[in-house]
């Protein structure tokens, strides 16, 4: 048995193991046939205060990227806590590839510190892959969970899992409140970072995971602040003569790229995140606009109507040589890149209904993978697995919700009655 | 007095004038809000006079303010070039007038691309007023994209959104 413990509420992990490997590595749009059937068993022993259980918060978790197919676990007479004893020959019978096991316990009375120790069991070759131990406070008991599901899901993709990081909204009331919000990438644990009576769009999070910088019409037009998540102070980015929107960051977090309307047409502009050195990425006629940098920094996707209609191009920030990316359907726009730089997600009308669609800049195959009909701004979950976008719940009110990048899960964000927009998604962090 | 008040407003809007100008052909400089550095213009008698503020109030064509336009599209439709013809000649006859065109967008598709569709819009109407003579210096064009749309308008009630919309910083 290999334990892992890791020390939550210091921030740092202890562990004293074998490193983190990849056992079976999940080909991603595999398809339905590539879901892993695997069964969260309810954990033994305490549960959270109010609020979902240990195994139902993994089992959301898993469920949301389309790569797991969890199994019913109600009413499995006698379920296992640990990695001793287990019937396989059950497990195998319900169809189960890998099964999750685990406790909850008082680690001390005196600090209220929960200790949940859990395994990942592997059906097929009857062993463990991984066991560990997990100390917190009480009140991260959901964090915990999540953090079980990063290991689940690290261990059975090869590639990060994104249950532990956070998202950003803009929350709308009555047309007359707007406030910015921060929460768990499920939508609980959600605070506002900013109240105002005007507008805001198009938060994104530094890839560093200190600001957020994001549009506001408070000043009677749109401009572009940082914002500071720690101190929760916030600077002027850009207040330039026109419209100041849409705001991207470098993947170093020391640049952004901008929208001005300066010489009145929209057109896209670097700066440093300072606000100095501003400098015009290339001229044109059409509207250029919705930057988004890739993660080699040198080139930017950004939507513009130069061919006509809204389809998406590449500038690189070098020469300026720019390329049009996508070719499929009359009205294209929304792009966001995937953290290695190989899918693009973007917003397409397909004969009237605008859905999330999914191209593979590689092979350029595109795929579809939301339905609509008012679907819109998609962007990447930090592994680029997931998908953040918005749709409009019964038709009227926009929600937020997620998309596996299979497209064969699309399940909502539940954060209040409100009208819910304009998300964008913070990076992995410890 | 009121006269030199005039004078002054006068003066006031050529600096204005003189500082966009300088600021369209050098790279970007300090960041300003222009639309609130120069504020509103007190409406006495011969403030009012300078700028037609009858004409403005009783002329039919003068008293329609929406361009309507059909969706992602920007260029102005026929039925719109008498009331632009009017403004136009309103802004050439009242040199201290000016006007702000507000762009808009239906709800449909990203805020972005409609802050941009909605600018496109108020561009196209701005354009059209100078080609019937009116001096840039007397128009300032902005958009609010879809932010003020109406979010759950069906087919064409969502046409009511898609328009520039003029208005005089005087009223």
């Amino acid at each position: 048995m290999i334990y892992r413990i890791y020390s939550l509420f210091f921030g740092i992990l202890l562990l004293f193991s074998t490193p983190i490997y990849a056992l079976e590595v999940i080909e991603i749009l595999g398809g339905k046939a590539s879901e892993i059937p695997i069964a969260i068993v309810p954990f033994d022993g305490l549960e959270s205060i109010g609020g979902q259980k240990a195994h139902q918060i993994i089992s959301s978790d898993l469920n949301r990227t389309g790569l797991f197919r969890p199994l019913n676990t109600l009413g499995i007479s006698n379920p296992p806590s640990s990695d001793i004893n287990i019937n396989y020959t059950k497990w195998s019978a319900m169809d189960a590839q890998f099964i999750v096991v685990g406790k909850v316990e008082s680690e001390n009375p005196i600090s209220g510190n929960i200790k949940i120790t859990w395994s990942l069991i592997d059906i097929f070759k009857e062993k463990t892959v991984v066991s560990m131990r997990y100390i917190g406070k009480k009140s991260q008991y959901r964090a915990i969970a999540h953090k079980v599901s990063d290991n689940v899901y690290e261990h059975l993709t090869g590639s990060k899992g994104v249950f532990h990081t956070k998202i950003a909204y803009v929350k709308k009331v009555n047309n007359k409140k707007y406030s910015l919000n921060v929460a768990d990438f499920d939508g609980f644990n959600s605070r506002p970072i900013l109240n105002t009576t005007q507008p805001i769009i198009s938060p994104r999070w530094s890839p560093d995971g200190e600001k957020i910088a994001y549009v506001s019409f408070e000043k009677k037009k749109p401009v572009i602040y940082i914002q500071n998540l720690r101190t929760g102070k916030r600077t002027l980015l850009a207040n330039f003569k026109g419209n100041n929107s849409a705001p991207a960051w470098s993947p170093d977090s020391k640049k952004l790229a901008i929208v001005l309307t300066y010489n009145q047409n929209s057109q896209i502009y670097t700066i440093n995140a300072d606000g100095s050195g501003i400098k015009q990425l290339m001229r044109s006629n059409a509207i250029n606009t919705e930057p988004s940098w890739a993660p080699n920094g040198e080139d930017i996707y950004f939507s513009s109507n130069r061919g006509g209609n809204p389809q998406i191009y590449k500038v690189n920030i070098n020469d300026d040589e720019i390329s049009r990316v996508t070719y499929e359907g009359k009205y294209n726009l929304s792009p966001s890149i995937s953290y290695d730089g190989k899918l693009l997600i973007f917003l397409t009308n397909d004969q009237g209904k605008f859905k999330v669609a999914i191209q593979n800049l590689i092979s350029n195959q595109v795929l579809k993978i939301s339905e609509g009909p008012a679907d819109e701004s998609p962007i990447f979950a930090p592994n680029g697995h997931l998908v953040l976008f918005t749709y409009k719940d019964y038709g009227k009110t926009t929600k937020i919700g997620t998309v596996s990048i299979n497209g064969l899960k699309r399940l909502p964000i539940n954060v209040g009655s409100s009208i819910i927009q304009e998300p964008t998604w913070g990076p992995i962090t410890n | 007095m009121e006269e030199l008040q005039l004078k002054k407003s006068l003066l006031l809007l050529s600096l204005l004038a003189l500082l966009g100008a300088g600021c369209s052909s050098t790279p970007l400089d300090a960041p300003g809000d222009p639309s609130a550095a120069s504020g509103k213009m007190g409406v006495d008698a011969a403030t009012a006079e300078a700028l037609g503020l009858e004409e403005l109030r009783g002329n039919t064509l003068l008293s329609q303010r929406s361009v309507f336009f059909d969706f992602n599209k920007y260029d102005i439709k026929d039925e719109y070039l008498d009331l632009i013809g009017a403004h136009a000649q309103y802004l050439n006859n009242h040199a201290p007038a000016r006007m702000i065109i507000k762009g808009n967008a239906d709800y449909r598709g990203s805020h972005e691309y409609n802050l941009s569709l909605g600018q496109k819009r108020s561009v196209a109407v701005k354009d059209a007023l100078n080609a019937l003579g009116v001096d840039d210096s007397q128009i300032e064009t902005i958009s609010y994209g879809e932010e003020y749309a109406n979010q759950e308008c069906q087919a064409d009630a969502c046409g009511q959104d898609r328009r520039a919309d003029i208005t005089y910083e005087v009223e």
